[in-house]
């Protein structure tokens, strides 16, 4: 119909309804004073709406257009990109509201609200948020639904409820399309929302710098094994290795970028699991020595970390094998080896001497590291996230002086003093150990499990993999860090009101468990049913899939659908609902088996007077039951089923039997 | 070419929904297709659909299917809101050439409610009315009535948008209404059968005792009445111009007679018309006489209409 009509009073309301529900979920990454011009431009519509104010004029229009480009270039940066963008749409929902004045105008506005309900999934997909978009989704629906409403009596909820009806019933065809719908690459690249990843992890550390480690509670992945999960202890989640050191800062050396498929020969039982990683902006992933992975654009670099063409900016889901006996490297070349043995120029001289007087006393590399284990055991070495600072000469003053620190501590000092000795050694980051789900049979890995050791190589066996943190304190590897800090109480201290620091109120811990147990399945079944995990899916099902498999699953199972809804909505056994015609038709159906049918457009009367000729015996009582059926159906009389009944009873006797 | 595609497509029409004074909308009586709206609808579908692609966002994918899924549900949701609607004529009362025609309808639910059903022919506007579960809407269509006659308005449109507007559910129905549009009465001279004048002259004189009620059997002259109707008595009294308004006239019945008036055939009709309109108003019997037709001299609402019909018919093939 035109457009030019005015828009119903039921569809504006869901629409200003709509903007409320649509917007909240943004509030978190918009800036501020978009929440302001959506309050004041909603507050100036209602008005509009009471016939208070007018419409904004051209001026007016203009200026706030101008105003909201300028505050999006000045509170973003740029008009383009993701944010910039997002910001954009919100404001133009806003703003378009405010002036629609005809039904064109709503469809806009209805249309943009499913564009900013899309953009919130790219900042948020998680198992709330999608819940909570319904809500938007079904309120815009109404509004949509309140334009075809002439508004006199229709009614908000009712109009809400058949848009929450018609949802309702799309669920079991989204299901199907969801599942069939082949997913695609990218088409081509798209900016992504600036994650405001928290990593435990950072591509260097420099843990003389650092005073106090206040680590999140933030989720960092979840890993499922096929088998027994392995015992806390052997969970070593390597993401990265440091090789080169300045005197401060352990970083990646150069080398370690490039693709080098390092030597090494499975052997033992491998262990299959799967990783549900959150964004972390890295590309690195997380995985137990040594791993394999059919992930696809992912390889295995030359210091057996698992690296990704790019980094993961979305929750990503991967299987991985890795065999945790196998031998690493045991032939080396040694220009691999020089790498690992590099040390600054000048520093550090005690801890370099230490090292020299190691090697004199411990020829044999393993005999050697032993000792630096049990000299961490030993002396009056504690873990601690308040470090204190260390001066220039921080091994030095670590090992002799202070002899306090968390990982990054042990692990950069034990390195340097492997090295001083001439045995290679890098540090080794990544996460330890995890906390078992019990419900959902997994491990979760958190941001404050991040970790830090040493691995050495010995001629013949290869790497090794030791924890000089394990010496120090062995029930941050075998209990955890929050045991480990009992006497500090460092734990999580910058989130007072986090569930984490309230493990030991047992229905909070498990109501928490829970709760992980339900988003660990919605990543894992949801969010990365994406292009291998479909098709692994698929093949389960139906074996061998094609697009012709796909095409018939999702044509056959749509049609199927439709037609169970149909049948639901159109209810054909529910059609001769009236039970006065029901009856009559059980009349007619018994006048012809004696040979007397109804013409089509026959009254009852005309019917029954014919039928009454051709069976004169029965004629009284055929006259008997049109008569009834004739009072009630047109003389007004009250309906009566059970007296028809009676009258059709006679019939049925006076009538012979055929 | 279109012409006769438009013949067949009215041919197969009314093979599909032949005319009947009460028509249900069955599955073969109900088109469907998507909207303007709906291809706007779906062209935003595509355009989440590729952020979901280039994002690799399963809630983008998501909600995407639920709206497509939507899309498709409405379908049948559009169609069961036009499904099992009846609709009846209920009369169309005659009209002067010139007035609205109105059309009544009636719309019955046999079961659910019915909401924004749109019916309207094509050339005039669209009315919308909703229909209560095991309800009764009324609605009266017009149009305009251009030449007398019978007015068949040709195949309803009714159509329903509900409840998303990305759908829309038509179907053409012919109640087989027809509405009988008289001529349009034009103020003239009194065509009286020849012959008659005389006796007038007598009774318009009587008229004008104190027996008359309000109205005068004399009235001032105006150019365009007939020269013949002139009172010479009242002139040569000196009382000015004056006519003989037949109105007066009481005790005989007047002829209308159509060969006593010149002019082209509606003209004459007009003219016709309005005499037999103000005749009966005053309840005063009269004949009216048409080629090949006469009736006769009557009063009351059923002479009235019987002669307006052969008015609106006359030279029509019946």
């Amino acid at each position: 119909m035109s457009g030019q009509a005015d828009i119903p009073r039921i569809s504006l309301t869901w629409l200003l309804v709509a903007q409320l529900l649509v917007i909240v979920p943004h509030l978190s990454h918009l800036p501020l004073w978009i929440v302001g011009l959506w309050l004041g431009c909603a507050a100036w519509r209602i008005q509009v709406l009471r016939m208070r104010a007018g419409y904004p004029n051209a001026w007016v229009k203009a200026g706030l257009l101008l105003g909201t480009a300028v505050g999006v270039l000045l509170s973003r940066g740029s008009l383009i990109g993701l944010d910039a963008g997002v910001v954009l749409l919100v404001a133009a929902f806003i703003l378009k509201l405010l002036e629609m004045r005809t039904r064109r105008d709503a469809l806009v506005v209805i249309f943009l609200g499913f564009f900013v309900v899309v953009s919130a999934y790219l900042f948020d997909d998680s198992l709330l948020a999608a819940l909570f978009s319904l809500l938007p989704v079904t309120a815009l629906l109404a509004a949509l639904i309140g334009l075809q409403q002439s508004g006199v009596a229709a009614q908000p909820w009712a109009t809400a409820r058949l848009a929450a009806g018609l949802l309702l019933q799309a669920v079991p065809l989204m299901l199907l399309l969801f599942v069939f719908f082949p997913r695609l690459g990218p088409l081509w690249s798209l900016p992504l929302p600036s994650e405001r990843a928290v990593s435990g992890l950072a591509e260097s550390m420099a843990p003389a710098d650092i005073a106090e480690l206040s680590r999140s509670g933030g989720l960092a992945f979840r890993a499922s094994f096929a088998g027994a999960v392995p015992p806390r202890e052997q969970l070593y989640w390597r993401a990265l290795t440091f090789e080169h050191f300045d005197g401060r800062r352990w970083s990646q050396s150069a080398f370690a970028r490039l693709p080098q498929v390092p030597a090494w020969e499975k052997q033992g039982e491998p262990l299959h699991y799967s990783i549900v990683m959150q964004p972390s902006s890295q590309s690195w992933l997380f995985a137990l020595d040594v791993a394999e992975t059919s992930l696809e654009n992912t390889r295995q670099m030359s210091d057996y970390r698992l690296q990704r063409g790019r980094p993961v900016e979305r929750t990503l889901l991967y299987q991985v094998t890795s065999w945790p006996a196998a031998v690493r490297e045991p032939a080396a070349s040694s220009d691999s080896l020089r790498r690992v043995l590099q040390l600054p120029e000048d520093g550090d001289p005690r801890s370099r001497a230490w090292g020299a007087e190691l090697k004199r006393q411990y020829p044999q590399p393993g005999q050697l590291v032993q000792a630096v284990l049990s000299h961490f055991n030993r002396e009056p070495f504690g873990y601690t996230l308040r470090p204190p600072r260390l001066g220039l000469n921080s091994i030095d003053d670590f090992l002799f002086e202070s002899r306090n620190g968390f990982c990054a501590h042990y692990a950069g000092a034990m390195t340097f003093v492997l090295r001083a000795a001439g045995i290679p050694a890098r540090v080794v980051a990544g996460y330890q150990g995890g906390e078992y789900n019990p419900g959902g049979d997994y491990v979760q890995v958190r941001q404050f499990d991040a970790h830090a050791w040493v691995e050495y190589w010995q001629a013949g066996k290869g790497w090794v993999s030791v924890d000089p943190t394990f010496q120090v304190a062995p029930e941050r590897i075998e209990l955890g860090l929050e045991e480990a800090l009992v006497d500090e109480q460092s734990f999580l201290e910058g989130s007072p009101f986090s569930p984490l620091r309230y493990r030991q109120l047992t229905w909070l811990n498990q109501l928490r468990l829970g709760w992980d147990n339900l988003n660990h399945g919605w990543q894992r079944l949801v969010l990365g049913y994406q292009g291998a995990q479909q098709l692994e899916l698929l093949q389960r099902w139906f074996g061998r899939i094609d697009a012709r498999v796909l095409a018939l699953g999702l044509v056959g199972g749509g049609g199927l659908l439709l037609g169970l809804l149909a049948l639901w909505l159109f209810k054909p056994w529910q059609r001769a609902r009236d039970p006065q015609q029901r009856l009559f038709r059980r009349f007619e159906r018994l006048l012809a088996r004696h040979a007397v049918l109804r013409q089509p457009g026959e009254g009852a009367r005309a019917f029954a007077e014919r039928a009454a000729l051709a069976l004169p015996a029965q004629a009284q009582a055929i006259h008997d039951f049109a008569a009834a059926f004739e009072a009630q159906r047109y003389a007004g009389q009250e309906p009566c089923s059970a007296l028809l009944r009676a009258h059709l009873r006679v019939l049925r006797r006076a009538l012979p039997w055929r | 070419m279109r012409q006769l595609l438009k013949r067949h497509w009215q041919r197969w029409l009314s093979r599909r929904i032949p005319p009947a004074a009460s028509v249900r909308l069955t599955q073969r009586r109900i088109f469907i297709v998507p909207t303007r709206v709906g291809v706007v609808f779906a062209l935003a579908l595509l355009l989440m659909l590729l952020a979901a692609i280039n994002y690799q966002n399963s809630l983008a994918y998501a909600l995407t299917f639920l709206l497509a899924s939507v899309f498709i549900v409405a379908i049948l949701h559009t169609y069961r809101n036009l499904a099992g609607l009846v609709l009846k004529a209920a009369g169309a009362p005659s009209v002067f050439v010139g007035e609205q025609g109105p059309f009544r309808l009636r719309l019955e639910s046999s079961a659910r409610a019915h909401q924004a059903i749109t019916l309207g022919w094509p050339s005039t506007a669209y009315q919308t009315r909703d229909v209560p579960a095991q309800g009764v809407s009324e609605c009266e269509l017009s149009l305009p009535a251009l030449r007398r006659g019978w007015l068949r308005p040709g195949r309803l449109r009714v159509e329903s948008r509900f409840p998303l507007g990305i759908l829309v559910a038509w179907s053409w129905v012919d109640l087989d209404q027809a509405l009988l549009v008289y001529p349009q009465p034009l103020e003239g001279e009194l065509p009286l059968a020849a012959g008659a004048d005389d006796e007038l002259d007598e009774q318009g004189m009587r008229a004008q005792g104190p027996g008359s009620e309000d109205f005068q059997g004399l009235k001032r002259y105006q150019p365009g009445d007939s020269k013949r109707r002139l009172h010479w008595k009242a002139y040569s009294r000196g009382q000015g111009l004056l006519v003989k308004d037949f109105a007066a006239l009481s005790g005989r019945e007047p002829w209308l007679d159509f060969e006593a008036l010149a002019g082209d055939v509606e003209l004459r009709l007009s003219l016709l018309c309005y005499w037999v309109l103000q005749l009966s108003e005053r309840q005063q019997p009269f004949a009216l006489c048409l080629p090949g037709q006469l009736l006769a001299p009557a009063s009351g609402e059923q002479h009235r209409d019987a002669c307006l019909r052969a008015l609106a018919l006359f030279g029509t093939p019946a």
